[in-house]
C-alpha cells in the first residue's frame, strides 16, 4: 500500500518522507534512551570482554570465566535464583489469588502499597534488618533460643546459601504478589459462570480453565523472580566475605577491588555470561507474555 | 527558524570561546609547576605555597576523614593554605582510583592518589604511558628504597599492623591468631571482607598465616587459609565491619591498628565495648599504602604541596593551634611551623613511612593508641611485592571454596 502510493506520486516524495520522519518523532526519546542506556553499554561490554589487557582480541576471558572459582559462582547464582523463585511462586500465587478475589478494595490497596515497598527493599538496609533479627545476636534468634530452638547450633548463618535464601524471600514474595495479581484479576467472573452453566464443578473449572489460563503468567513470574534472585548484589555483598561465590559479587571484586589487579576484562566477560543467562530466562518470558495477552484479549 | 539557528550557533561559539579562555589561563601560569619534579623546580616553598593558594583547590579520592587521621590532615591543610579539599568517593577502592585516572573527564581527575600496594604496578604499565607524574619530596631520602619508585612515580606513605579487635563481653580474650578456633568464639569470628577484593582482608589472611606457623615464608599463606578453614568448619565466617561489631554479630577478627581510634569510640556510643590488641606471638607489618601525583592532575601546585605536607616530618601546630598571624607568614615559614603529615599518621597508630629517620631526628610525636606491640611478640614483614603476588594467587584460587 505504502509502496504503491510512493510509486504513483513520485513528485510528492519530499513531503512523504517528511511525514515519515515526523511519525518517528514520538519514538525518538525512547530510541535515544534505549540506545544510550542499553544498546551502547551492552555492545561496549561485549566488545571489551573479548579484549586482553594489551587490547588485542582474545577468548581467554571466557575460558577463565568457566573455570574455578567463577563456574562455582554461576552455579551458586543460578541455584539461589531458582530456589528463591521456586519457594515464592506458589505461596505468592495463592496469596495474590485470595487478596484479589476475596479481599476488600481497601485491603487490596494497602497490600499493594506495602508489597511495593517490601519488594524494593534491598541492599545494606535489608542486610542490616536481617542481622538484627536473625543474626547470632538477633532478636528472633534469641526468642527462638529461649523457646528451645537454637538455629545457630546447626550451622545456620545469614552468610550461607540458606541464609541468603531466607533474606531473599523477604523481597521475592511481595514481588511475586505484585506481578501475579494482574493475571488473577484478568480471570473473568463470566468464565466461572459460563463453566457452571455448562455443568462444570469447581475442580473441573480450575483444571480445564483457571490453571491453563494462569499457567503462562505463573511461568513468566517464575522467570522474573529467577532473574531478580540471580542478579541481586548489594545484600549478598553486605552479608558475605567471599566464601560463597556468587557471580555478581565476583564481578564487583574484579572491577572494584583493592587486590585483584587488571582483571577488568574478565569481569566484563562474567557480565556477558550473566546477560546471556538472564536472556535465556527472559526470552521465554517475553514469548509467554505475548501468548497470555493474546488469550486475555479474546 | 533561521534566526533561531543563528542564535544557537552564536551561543555555542560564545560558550566555546569562554571555555577556551578559562582553560588556557591557568595552564600558562602553571606550566612549570605541572612538570616540577621537586620543590626547587616548583620555584621553592614560598612560590609553591603561593601558587597553591591561588589555585584554591585540591582534589583527592577515596580518602575518608576517619581513615588513618586524614580528617585532621585535611583541616590543617585547608586552614593554613586557604584551599578547599574535595574527596571523590571516600569509601571507594584502589581500583576505582586507577580507573578514574584512566577514564574520568578532566574535571573529575584527582590531584593525588592513595592506593593499596597490590595495584601499584598499574601506575607504570610496561611499554605503556605512566598514569602518574614523577615527584620527589624534600625528605625523599628518608623513604626506604624498597618503598618507593626510584624515579618518583610512586612512594610509600604509611603502613599498618594488624591488631585483633574483640568484644570485651566474650568469655575469654583472644590473644593470638590460633585463638580464633577456640569454642568460646564460635560463630562470631570473621574477617573484614573478601580477601580477593579487600586489601585489609587480604592482609588479615597473611596475619593469620604468621600466627599459624607460616611466619617463615610470607609468600606462602596456606597456614592462614587453613586457619580460616578450621574456623569456618565450626561456623560460617562473619563480616567484621563496624555495623556487625556494633550489633554483636561479629566479635573477633583482624583490623588495621590505625582505624582503632575511629572504630572503638563509635562502638562505645552504641553501648558496645571493643578492644584492640596486637597478637602476642607474631605481628604483621603490612606493606605501606602508596601516594602518587596524577599525571592528569588539575591543580598542579596543590598536588605537589600536598605531597610535601603529607611527607613533612615536623612536630608543630595542628589546625586548632594556627593563629591569624601564622597564616600571614610567607609560605615556607608557615609550612615549617605546622605539624607534618607523617606525624598525623603516627598519632593514628599507623606507621609513617619515614618513622625510622624521624626517630633518629627525634621529630616523632607519640601515638594516641592505648595498645602497643607486646614484648613477647615479633613484628614480621613487610612482605615484598613478589611475596604478596604469590599469596594473592593462593588466596584467589582457594578462598571461595574454603
Amino acid at each position: 500500500m505504502i509502496q504503491k502510493i510512493e510509486r504513483e506520486s513520485a513528485p510528492s516524495r519530499g513531503a512523504f518522507s517528511l511525514s515519515k520522519t515526523f511519525s518517528i518523532l514520538p519514538y525518538l526519546p525512547f530510541i535515544i534512551i534505549f540506545s544510550y542506556f542499553f544498546l551502547f553499554p551492552i555492545s561496549r561490554l561485549v566488545y571489551v570482554s573479548f579484549l586482553s589487557n594489551d587490547n588485542t582480541f582474545t577468548l581467554s576471558n571466557f575460558e577463565t570465566a568457566f573455570k574455578k572459582p567463577y563456574n562455582t559462582g554461576f552455579i551458586n547464582s543460578i541455584k539461589i535464583g531458582i530456589y528463591s523463585a521456586g519457594l515464592t511462586v506458589f505461596p505468592g500465587a495463592v496469596i495474590a489469588y485470595f487478596v484479589e478475589t476475596r479481599g476488600s478494595s481497601k485491603l487490596r490497596r494497602s497490600l499493594a502499597a506495602m508489597n511495593g515497598v517490601l519488594a524494593n527493599t534491598g541492599g545494606v538496609p535489608l542486610a542490616f534488618m536481617f542481622t538484627a533479627a536473625l543474626g547470632i545476636q538477633g532478636f528472633l534468634t534469641k526468642a527462638l533460643k529461649s523457646a528451645g530452638l537454637d538455629i545457630y547450633a546447626h550451622q545456620f548463618s545469614l552468610a550461607t546459601l540458606t541464609g541468603l535464601l531466607v533474606v531473599y524471600l523477604y523481597f521475592q514474595l511481595p514481588l511475586m504478589i505484585i506481578i501475579f495479581s494482574p493475571a488473577i484479576s484478568a480471570l473473568r467472573r463470566e468464565w466461572v459462570e459460563a463453566a457452571t452453566n455448562l455443568g462444570a464443578n469447581q475442580y473441573q473449572y480450575w483444571i480445564r480453565i483457571g490453571i491453563p489460563l494462569l499457567f503462562p503468567s505463573f511461568i513468566a513470574s517464575f522467570l522474573l523472580l529467577f532473574a531478580s534472585g540471580f542478579s541481586a548484589y548489594a545484600t549478598a555483598n553486605a552479608l558475605t566475605v567471599g566464601n560463597l561465590p556468587l557471580t555478581p559479587l565476583q564481578i564487583g571484586g574484579l572491577l572494584d577491588g583493592n587486590v585483584s589487579a587488571a582483571q577488568l576484562h574478565l569481569g566484563k566477560a562474567l557480565g556477558v555470561v550473566m546477560i546471556l543467562i538472564s536472556a535465556i530466562a527472559v526470552v521465554p518470558y517475553l514469548w509467554i507474555q505475548r501468548r497470555t495477552s493474546r488469550w486475555s484479549q479474546k | 527558524m533561521r534566526a533561531k539557528r543563528l542564535a544557537v550557533a552564536a551561543t555555542v561559539a560564545a560558550l566555546f570561546t569562554t571555555g577556551l579562555v578559562v582553560a588556557t589561563a591557568p595552564a600558562q601560569a602553571a606550566t612549570n609547576i605541572c612538570k616540577a619534579k621537586n620543590v626547587t623546580e616548583a620555584g621553592g616553598m614560598d612560590a609553591l605555597v603561593a601558587a597553591a593558594k591561588k589555585e584554591g583547590k585540591l582534589a583527592l579520592i577515596t580518602t575518608p576523614r576517619d581513615w588513618a587521621n586524614y580528617g585532621a590532615i585535611f583541616d590543617a591543610y585547608e586552614k593554613a593554605f586557604g584551599v578547599k579539599i574535595s574527596v571523590d568517593n571516600p569509601d571507594g577502592s584502589s581500583q576505582y582510583e586507577i580507573d578514574t585516572m584512566k577514564t574520568a573527564p578532566k574535571a573529575k581527575q584527582p590531584d593525588s592518589i592513595d592506593i593499596g600496594p597490590l595495584v601499584v604496578a598499574q601506575l607504570t604499565p610496561p611499554g605503556g604511558k605512566q598514569l602518574s607524574s614523577p615527584y620527589q619530596v624534600i625528605n625523599w631520602k628518608d623513604i626506604p628504597a624498597a618503598a618507593k619508585d626510584s624515579n618518583g612515580y610512586w612512594y610509600g606513605n604509611y603502613g599498618g599492623k594488624l591488631a585483633i579487635v574483640y568484644n570485651t563481653t566474650l568469655p575469654s580474650v583472644p590473644t593470638k591468631a590460633t585463638d580464633f578456633t577456640k569454642p568460646d568464639f564460635k560463630g562470631v569470628v570473621g574477617i573484614t571482607g573478601d580477601p580477593t577484593s579487600s586489601n585489609q582482608a587480604f592482609m588479615s589472611v597473611l596475619a593469620a598465616s604468621l600466627g599459624n606457623g607460616g611466619q617463615k615464608n610470607l609468600a606462602d599463606v596456606t597456614a592462614g587459609l587453613s586457619l580460616f578453614k578450621t574456623v569456618k568448619a565450626a561456623a560460617p565466617l562473619v563480616k567484621v565491619n563496624s555495623s556487625n561489631l556494633v550489633t554483636g554479630t561479629a566479635k573477633v577478627g583482624f583490623m588495621w591498628d590505625f582505624n582503632a581510634l575511629g572504630v572503638v569510640p563509635a562502638a562505645k556510643e552504641a553501648g558496645i565495648s571493643l578492644k584492640f590488641a596486637y597478637p602476642t606471638d607474631y605481628v604483621l607489618q603490612a606493606p605501606p599504602y602508596i601516594n602518587a601525583i596524577n599525571a592528569k592532575s588539575p591543580n598542579c601546585a596543590n598536588a605537589r604541596l600536598w605531597q610535601e605536607f603529607v611527607y613533612s616530618q615536623n612536630k608543630g601546630k595542628t589546625a586548632a593551634d594556627l593563629t591569624a598571624a601564622d597564616l600571614k607568614l610567607p609560605g615556607s615559614k608557615l609550612f615549617a611551623l605546622m605539624q607534618g603529615g607523617q606525624n598525623y599518621f603516627q598519632q593514628s597508630g599507623a606507621d609513617p613511612i619515614m618513622s625510622a629517620a624521624m626517630k633518629k631526628k627525634n621529630t616523632l610525636v607519640p601515638s594516641l593508641l592505648d595498645f602497643e606491640v607486646p614484648a613477647s611478640a615479633k613484628v614480621v614483614g613487610p612482605p615484598t611485592i613478589s611475596d604478596v603476588l604469590a599469596a594473592r594467587e593462593q588466596i584467589i584460587s582457594s578462598w571461595s571454596s574454603l
